[in-house]
């Protein structure tokens, strides 16, 4: 049974054009979403800010009234159960507001005294986030935001909840806690529990996500199952060789190669194999193959193949990078990749890139292979 | 209604209930004692001809008077610092309760629980009410202590006091519920706020203004406040309208909530 399920799911707000009565302010917030997230796997809902996925989650739990379609989550109708619903789901909210005047402690009993459920998970996800007892005597008004986001996930899964939807969930978590999150995420899915997990961040889609659906201006532009479209991205290669060039023209998967002095760049596709095999009588002296991340992956995507898989409704799907890029699947649309970037140059006091406390911060670089001369 | 919620609820209330009620105890302790300093020149203001008519028109306040002590415990009750003490809770706690948390964005959690909306609704409407009904009690028992000290208990009958503690409760718990039917229609606390002390402060003006001068008395009926009759409850006077119209008022707000609270959409907040 699929743990969540919309059918051509609607929210638009304001006031259409009526009779007598001017149209006002009106937002088309989500346009035909349809989804599946199976019982059991980590589904990444990724898209920029804006793009309609606070809503989507908003309208999952009842906090909203679709305009049309349908949702059912745990097979229960969001229209009709939601509290049985809520009853049977933890929820993180996107910038989570707590009781400021209750301790840490206090909180996480009331808020799961509410769900009328015993706190099973509570002692382990706060050894694993780092939240102490002496932490959670004080309150919560004096709490950095990287600890109120700590608080909230425990109140999201500390009743053990068969399916959690968690709005950002690593927003204010330091690089530390976001792989301590992440591998509670791994735990929860080892443990049959299903995730839906909002982000605009591609690299922690890519991390812990099975598949991912990427929203964009309410619309769906893309289902995907993650694991098959990382294997189908290209590799970025340099190798340095000494001697004389290896012949890569006709291996396959190889392209865009370039040669300059001993340095050769090219892409890669597919299995390696073939690749590493005609290298067998070239000295190498430095190779680095480095993964393409997923953003990468789904332009390649949208670049060689059509759009029909994903795209479930409406207009006319976006053709090409450029227009990819314009519809918000790039960085600079509020999709953020989690790669270092370059950085001015600042005071000694202040090395450039070093994140404040409890700011999201730069993941970790991109994975490099590298081996040594052959 | 949500038990949970509720505790949740009196613990984070508790310490201005008390402030809110030893204040009202006080002030209603006051007013029997002040009545019993006075009684000797009021009577004989009462006995003095042709000027009392202008006089006892301008001592008339909000359904009391000074001629008498209910009437003296009754302008106790309609007085700006007993109204202000009692509106803590019948204004202040209903509108915030929950425009309050959704602008905080602490409803998010709290909606995060399998809780229904008509169920968060019902325990901050029991909880406004219970809220006004210890505040009412403790000015009824701050106006039987007065009486007691003033040697003037005898002029009080227990079951009128009940009356008169019902008939407090039953004003300024539509107040309330109007305030909350407010604070579940808007998701920030100034609107809501706005909403009903509008309602409040018009409603106390129409009452006041029709206390004081003869030719306003028509707006009376159209205030709550107008209800709010201590001074009959004492004597043994009040009017079915006294109880059907805040019973009517309180209905209609609560209909009200109950209708738009749980079909609103709580987009989320800025």
């Amino acid at each position: 049974m699929d743990a969540l399920r919309t059918e051509a799911l609607t929210k638009h707000y304001g006031r259409p054009h009526r009779r007598r009565m001017p149209a006002g302010p009106y937002v088309r917030a989500l346009t035909d979403l349809s989804i599946a997230v199976k019982g059991g796997e980590i589904f990444g809902f990724l898209g920029p800010n804006g793009a309609g996925k606070s809503t989507t989650i908003r309208l999952l739990l009842g906090y909203l009234h679709a305009t049309s379609g349908r949702a059912e989550v745990l097979g229960l109708d969001t229209a009709t159960s939601s509290v049985e619903i809520r009853g049977r789901v933890g929820y993180l909210p996107g910038g989570i507001a707590l009781y400021d005047g209750m301790t840490g402690l206090d909180l996480l009993d009331y808020l799961g005294q509410l769900y009328g459920r015993t706190p099973v998970r509570r002692r382990e996800l706060l050894d694993r986030l780092e939240l102490s007892d002496r932490t959670l005597r004080r309150q919560v008004r004096d709490y950095s935001r990287g600890m109120r986001q700590k608080v909230g996930i425990v109140q999201a899964l500390q009743h053990d909840p068969e399916l959690a939807i968690l709005d950002e969930p690593t927003e204010g978590l330091d690089p530390l806690m976001q792989r301590a999150f992440y591998d509670v995420l791994d735990e929860l899915r080892a443990a049959g529990r299903t995730i839906f997990f909002s982000s605009h961040v591609l690299s922690e889609v890519e991390r812990v996500c099975d598949r991912v659906a990427i929203i964009r201006a309410g619309r769906l532009v893309a289902l995907e199952d993650v694991a098959a479209l990382l294997a189908r991205r290209k590799r970025h290669v340099e190798l340095r060789f000494r001697g004389s060039a290896p012949e890569l023209t006709a291996v396959p998967g190889v392209t865009g190669i370039a040669i300059h002095d001993s340095l050769l760049t090219c892409q890669l596709e597919g299995d390696v194999g073939p690749f590493l095999a005609a290298l067998a009588g070239t000295t190498v002296a430095d190779l680095t193959i480095e993964p393409a991340h997923l953003e990468e992956a789904f332009l390649e995507f949208y670049e060689g193949e059509g759009y029909d898989e994903g795209i479930q409704h409406g207009e006319e799907p976006p053709h090409g990078p450029d227009e990819v890029q314009a519809a918000g699947l790039a960085p600079t649309d509020g999709l953020t990749t989690d790669e270092p970037t370059a950085v001015e140059p600042t005071t000694d006091e202040s090395p450039a890139g070093e994140p404040a406390a409890d700011e999201p911060v730069a993941d970790e670089p991109p994975a490099v292979a590298e081996t040594g001369a052959a | 209604m949500s038990l949970r919620l509720f505790r949740r609820t009196w613990a984070a209330q508790r310490l201005k209930l008390v402030a809110v009620s030893v204040g009202l105890l006080i002030w209603a302790t006051l007013m029997p004692l002040v009545y019993e300093a006075f009684k000797e020149q009021i009577q004989i203001l009462l006995g003095s001809g042709s000027q009392f008519a202008q006089f006892a028109q301008f001592a008339q306040f909000g359904g009391g008077d000074l001629f008498s002590l209910p009437g003296a415990i009754a302008v106790g009750f309609i007085h700006p610092i007993a109204v202000a003490l009692s509106l803590v809770f019948a204004l202040g706690f209903a509108v915030a309760a929950v425009a309050g948390e959704r602008q905080r964005g602490t409803l998010e959690v709290l909606l995060a629980r399998p809780l229904s909306r008509r169920r968060i609704y019902g325990t901050f409407l029991v909880a406004t009410i219970v809220f006004v009904a210890i505040a009412i009690a403790a000015q009824v028992l701050g106006t039987i202590i007065g009486a007691a000290l003033g040697g003037a208990m005898g002029e009080l009958r227990p079951d009128r006091l009940a009356v008169m503690w019902l008939n407090g409760v039953l004003v300024f718990g539509a107040f309330g519920a109007v305030s909350l039917a407010a604070s579940v229609s808007f998701d920030r606390l100034g609107p809501a706020l706005g909403l009903s002390l509008a309602f409040v402060l018009i409603s106390y003006f129409l009452e006041i203004i029709g206390s004081l001068w003869t030719a306003a008395k028509g707006l009376q009926p159209y205030s709550l406040f107008h209800y709010l009759d201590p001074r009959g409850a004492l004597n043994g006077t009040t009017t079915i309208a006294d109880w059907l119209v805040p019973i009517a008022v309180m209905g209609v707000a609560i209909l009200v909530a109950l209708a738009v609270f749980p079909r609103r959409d709580l987009a989320a907040p800025s």
